[in-house]
C-alpha cells in the first residue's frame, strides 16, 4: 500500500508547458481517476510518476517520503508500474519469455524453460488471468497483451499501478475483465492511478478523481456526490454548449463527392454515401468499424479497394494519392507522426510537399511564392510557430495538425478527409481546429470528419453515417443524432 | 558540422546570440577543421601548396567527391550504395573496350572530339544502367538496398572482369589531353579533376537546395509513409537516387581513368566506404532525410587532409588507417550531439516565440 503525492509538479516538453504547479495526493490503496482532456497533461503526470518522464519542477512523495525517479526501473523498484497505453512487448517472443525477460532462469547458461514458464504461470494466476505461457505475444489479443503487462508490473510487487488509458482499445468484453482485476487488486491494497477521460469507467471503478485542464490542477474529490455534468464541466472549464456552427445552418451546395459500393476485401464493403459543398459528413464507428480504411482507400492508399467514386460528376479513377489529389481530395491522417508530416523538415517544406511542381519553374522551387503561399495559409490557419522554417518537430500536436491541413488547402483541394483531427491536441488548439472546420464548410468545401468523441462529432457534423464491422450502418441527420443512439448503433445494440 | 544547404535547423530571429553561435559553429564544423587542417599542413610542409602535390591530391579526391555526391542523394532516402567502386570500374572498363572497338587501331586517326565524345557517352550510359538495375531492383524487389548493392557489386565487379578478360586497357591520349588539359596556365596545373569535383558539388547542393525532385528526396528520406500519404512517387524517387549514384560513379570514372589513361576491373576497390564515409562525415544520416553534396566534398578532403597531415608529422604510416577510423566515428558523434544540443535549443528558445502572426503585428486570424 502506498499514498502518493504530488508537490507543484512541473514539465514542458518542446512547444508545450504540459504540466504546471500541480499538487494532489492520493490515498493509499484507493483506486484514483486522473482525468482531463486530450493534452490535458494528465498521461505526463502517470509518466512522471512512473519514472519515464523526469519532472521539471516539484518532488513526488511516496507514503510521504520524497522519491525521484530517473528511470523506469527506479520506479519499479520503488513499488510503482505503468502499464501503457502502447503496450510495448518483443512481440516475437512468448509470453513466458517476456514476463521473464529481466530475469531469465538459466541452468548452466541455457534458459531453464520449464522454469522460466512455471514461473510465467504463477505470474499470471496471481492476477487471475489464464494464458498461454508459451504463446508469442504477438498473437494475443490487446486485451490480452494487458493482462500479461499487469501481471509483469504485479511480479514486481508493484504497489501503485498507473494504468494510462487502457480501455482504449479493448473490447467491452475485455474491459470488464479488466474491472474485475482492478477491484481484486483494489482489494489487495494496491494502489490504482487510472488515467482516463472516459465518464462511465471512471463512475464505475475509482474512489477519487483529480481533474486536470491545460496542465494544472482543477480539483481532486470523492467521485461520490460527483455527477458526470459536474465533472465535465470541470474538465472543460466551461459550460459544455458550443455555439451553434453556421454552416449547419446553410444550404448545402453541389454535390462534390459520390461514393457507390465502395469495398475492400477484409477491411469494408457496401460503403455508399455522397457528400455537398458546405456539408461536414461525420464518421462514427468503433475501433476497428473501417473508418480510417475507408478515408485511406478513397484517397487511394489501398490497392485492393473497387467500387465507383464520382468528383464532381465525373467519374474519378483513385489509385494513388496522387490521382486522389489531382481529383481534389485531400487526406489529414490520424497518424500524424507517421502518415501527417515528414519530422524531419521543417515546416515550410510540410506546407508545400504535395503541390511543391507547382511552385517551380522547370523544377526549380521559386523560392519566394513557396514562401508567400505558407505564410498566407499559416495566418489563415493561425500556426503558431517561431517561423516557417522552424522544424515541424517541434511543434505542440495542434499546431502541427494545422500544418497538415494547410498543405491540402494550399493544394486547393476542396474535399477534406478528416480522420480524428483533434487527437492528441491541446484544447484551445481544438476548439481552433473545430472553428476552422466549420470556416472551410462554410466556403464550400466538403469536409468528411472522422472521430471517436461524440461531442465533436455531434457538435459539428451536418449528418452523420455510423460504420460498424466494416459495413454502413446507418446515417443520422444532424437534429436525429444523440450520443446514446449513435452508441447503439456503433455497438449493434437495438435503440431503447 | 550538420547540413549545410538540407533541413537543419535554421538559425532564427528568435535565438539567443549563444544559441546561434552554436549553431552556426556545428553546421560549418567541418570547414572549420578543414581549414585548420590546411593551415597546419601548409605551415609543416614547405611545399603543400605546390602544383605537383596539389594535382595529385585533387585528382584522388576528385572521383571520391563525385561519387559521393551520388551517394549523398541515396542516403538521404535512407538507402546506401554499395556498388558504387564496381560500377566505377565497369564504366572504365567498357569505356576502354568501346573506344577500341569504335575507333579500330589500324583505322584513320578520330579527332581528340569524337574520342571524348564516344568516352563520355559510354561511361555515362554504363553507370546509368547500372544504377538503373540498383534502382528498379531495390524498389522492385523490396529488398533492402544495402544487400541489393552488395549483390551489384559483386555481379558488375564480376562482368568487369569479364570483358577485359582482368587485363588492363590502356585508353587513347585524347583523353588524358582532356583531362590533364592546363588552360595554358604551365605544365604543373592540372585543374580539371577538381574543376569536376566542384561542378558536381555544386550541382548535388542546388539539386537538393532548390529543386523539386531534391525536395522530395529529402521527404522520402524523412518519412516515406508520409510523402506517400502527401501524393509522391515514392518508388520513383528512390529509384531515381541509385540512377544518379550510377552516373555519378560513370562520370567519376571518365575523369579518374582519363587522367591514369588507363582502366581495369580492379579500379576503385573498397571505393564504396571511403565514398560513404565522406557522406557522413558532411552530416549525411543514414536513417535518410538529412544529406549535404556540399558537406561530403568537405568530407572528403577532410578524409584526405588527415591522411596528408600524418604523412607531414612523420607519424609512423601504420597508424594512418587507426587515426582515420578513428576521426570519422569522432565526426559522425560530434555532429549527432550538436544536432541533437541544436534542436533542444531551438525547442526552448520556441516556447517563448509568438505565433507567425503575431510577430509580424496582426491579429491572429
Amino acid at each position: 500500500m502506498a499514498s502518493v503525492r504530488f508537490e507543484a509538479i512541473a514539465k514542458r516538453f518542446p512547444g508545450v508547458q504540459a504540466l504546471s504547479d500541480v499538487s494532489f495526493e492520493i490515498a493509499a490503496g484507493s483506486c484514483h481517476a486522473l482525468c482531463g482532456e486530450n493534452g490535458a497533461g494528465k498521461s505526463t503526470l502517470g509518466k512522471i510518476l512512473g519514472g519515464i518522464h523526469a519532472p521539471d519542477g516539484g518532488r513526488i512523495c511516496l507514503d510521504g517520503k520524497p522519491v525521484h525517479f530517473r528511470d523506469p526501473r527506479d520506479a519499479r523498484a520503488a513499488g510503482v508500474a505503468v502499464v501503457h497505453q502502447e503496450l510495448a512487448f518483443c512481440e516475437n517472443l512468448s509470453v513466458a519469455e517476456n514476463l521473464c525477460l529481466g530475469a531469465l532462469p538459466a541452468r548452466g547458461g541455457f534458459i531453464d524453460r520449464a522454469k522460466m514458464e512455471e514461473r510465467a504461470r504463477e505470474m499470471l494466476e496471481a492476477i487471475g488471468a489464464g494464458l498461454d505461457v508459451r504463446a508469442p505475444v504477438g498473437r494475443l489479443t490487446v486485451g490480452q497483451q494487458q493482462m500479461v503487462q499487469i501481471a509483469a508490473a504485479m511480479s514486481g510487487q508493484a504497489r501503485a499501478i498507473v494504468f494510462d488509458e487502457p480501455t482504449s482499445s479493448l473490447t467491452q468484453h475485455e474491459t470488464e475483465k479488466l474491472f474485475e482485476l482492478l477491484r481484486r487488486l483494489r482489494a489487495q491494497g494496491v494502489t490504482c492511478i487510472y488515467v482516463s477521460h472516459r465518464m462511465a469507467e471512471i463512475f464505475a471503478i475509482c474512489d477519487a478523481v483529480t481533474v486536470l485542464r491545460d496542465g494544472r490542477h482543477v480539483a481532486t474529490c470523492s467521485i461520490q456526490g460527483l455527477t458526470e455534468d459536474e465533472l465535465v464541466q470541470m474538465m472543460i472549464g466551461r459550460k459544455v454548449e458550443a455555439p451553434r456552427p453556421a454552416h449547419v445552418d446553410a444550404a448545402p451546395g453541389e454535390e462534390l463527392l459520390r461514393v457507390e459500393n465502395l469495398a475492400s476485401p477484409g477491411r469494408f464493403s457496401g460503403v455508399s454515401f455522397a457528400l455537398r459543398a458546405g456539408e461536414v459528413l461525420g464518421m462514427a464507428g468503433l475501433v476497428g468499424a473501417g473508418r480510417t480504411e475507408v478515408a485511406q482507400a478513397l484517397f487511394g492508399l489501398d490497392p485492393a479497394a473497387t467500387g465507383r467514386i464520382v468528383v464532381q460528376g465525373r467519374e474519378a479513377a483513385i489509385r494513388s494519392a496522387r490521382d486522389a489529389m489531382a481529383a481534389g481530395l485531400g487526406l489529414v491522417p490520424e497518424d500524424r507522426k507517421r502518415h501527417g508530416l515528414v519530422l524531419s523538415m521543417n515546416c515550410r517544406e510540410n506546407a508545400t510537399l504535395p503541390m511543391l511542381e507547382r511552385l517551380a519553374r522547370w523544377a526549380f522551387v521559386r523560392g519566394g511564392e513557396e514562401r508567400g503561399l505558407v505564410d498566407a495559409y499559416f495566418r489563415t490557419l493561425n500556426v503558431r510557430a517561431p517561423d516557417m522554417d522552424f522544424p515541424a518537430a517541434g511543434l505542440s500536436g495542434g499546431n502541427q495538425q494545422k500544418i497538415a491541413l494547410a498543405k491540402w488547402l494550399a493544394s486547393r483541394c476542396r474535399i477534406l478527409l478528416l480522420d480524428e483531427p483533434t487527437r492528441g491536441v491541446d484544447i484551445g488548439a481544438k476548439a481552433e481546429i473545430h472553428a476552422l472546420i466549420g470556416r472551410l464548410a462554410c466556403e464550400g468545401h466538403a469536409i468528411l470528419l472522422i472521430s471517436s468523441e461524440m461531442p465533436e462529432l455531434l457538435g459539428l457534423s451536418t449528418r452523420i453515417l455510423v460504420l460498424r464491422e466494416g459495413r454502413v450502418a446507418g446515417e443520422r441527420s444532424r437534429a436525429e443524432a444523440t450520443q446514446d443512439g449513435l452508441m447503439r448503433l456503433m455497438a449493434g445494440l437495438r435503440a431503447a | 558540422m550538420t547540413t549545410i544547404e538540407t533541413p537543419a535547423p535554421q538559425p532564427s530571429g528568435t535565438l539567443s546570440p549563444g544559441s546561434r553561435l552554436f549553431t552556426l559553429a556545428s553546421r560549418y564544423g567541418t570547414f572549420v577543421a578543414f581549414l585548420a587542417l590546411i593551415v597546419f599542413n601548409v605551415a609543416v610542409t614547405p611545399n603543400f601548396l605546390s602544383w605537383q602535390t596539389l594535382n595529385v591530391n585533387l585528382t584522388q579526391v576528385a572521383t571520391i567527391v563525385i561519387v559521393a555526391t551520388g551517394m549523398t542523394l541515396v542516403i538521404a532516402t535512407g538507402g546506401i550504395d554499395l556498388s558504387v567502386g564496381s560500377v566505377y570500374a565497369l564504366a572504365g572498363v567498357g569505356m576502354g573496350l568501346i573506344l577500341r572497338a569504335a575507333f579500330p587501331a589500324g583505322a584513320a586517326p578520330p579527332s581528340d572530339a569524337a574520342v571524348i565524345f564516344v568516352a563520355l557517352i559510354s561511361s555515362l550510359g554504363i553507370g546509368l544502367l547500372c544504377g538503373l538495375v540498383n534502382g528498379v531492383l531495390t524498389v522492385g524487389l523490396r529488398v533492402h538496398p544495402f544487400i541489393i548493392t552488395m549483390g551489384t557489386m559483386m555481379i558488375f565487379r564480376g562482368l568487369s572482369a569479364v570483358v577485359s578478360d582482368s587485363q588492363s586497357i590502356s585508353l587513347p591520349d585524347a583523353l588524358s589531353r582532356l583531362v590533364r588539359f592546363n588552360f595554358g596556365l604551365g605544365p604543373m596545373v592540372k585543374p580539371v579533376p577538381a574543376l569536376v569535383m566542384l561542378f558536381t558539388a555544386a550541382a548535388g547542393a542546388v539539386f537538393l537546395s532548390r529543386t523539386v525532385p531534391g525536395r522530395h528526396v529529402l521527404a522520402v528520406g524523412g518519412n516515406l509513409e508520409a510523402s506517400r500519404f502527401a501524393g509522391l512517387r515514392t518508388n520513383r524517387i528512390v529509384a531515381g537516387v541509385y540512377v544518379l549514384s550510377g552516373l555519378a560513379a560513370g562520370l567519376a570514372a571518365f575523369v579518374g581513368c582519363g587522367y591514369y589513361g588507363g582502366a581495369g576491373s580492379s579500379d576503385a576497390t573498397g571505393y564504396e566506404l571511403f565514398v560513404i564515409a565522406s557522406a557522413v562525415v558532411g552530416g549525411a544520416s543514414l536513417s535518410g532525410g538529412r544529406g549535404s553534396a556540399v558537406g561530403a566534398m568537405l568530407g572528403a578532403i577532410l578524409i584526405e587532409l588527415i591522411r596528408k597531415s600524418i604523412t607531414t608529422l612523420r607519424f609512423n604510416q601504420n597508424y594512418e588507417w587507426i587515426i582515420v577510423g578513428a576521426a570519422i566515428i569522432i565526426a559522425v558523434v560530434l555532429d549527432q550531439a550538436s544536432a541533437r544540443w541544436t534542436a533542444r535549443r531551438l525547442a526552448r528558445d520556441a516556447a517563448a516565440a509568438p505565433s507567425a502572426g503575431e510577430q509580424k503585428g496582426e491579429k491572429p486570424v
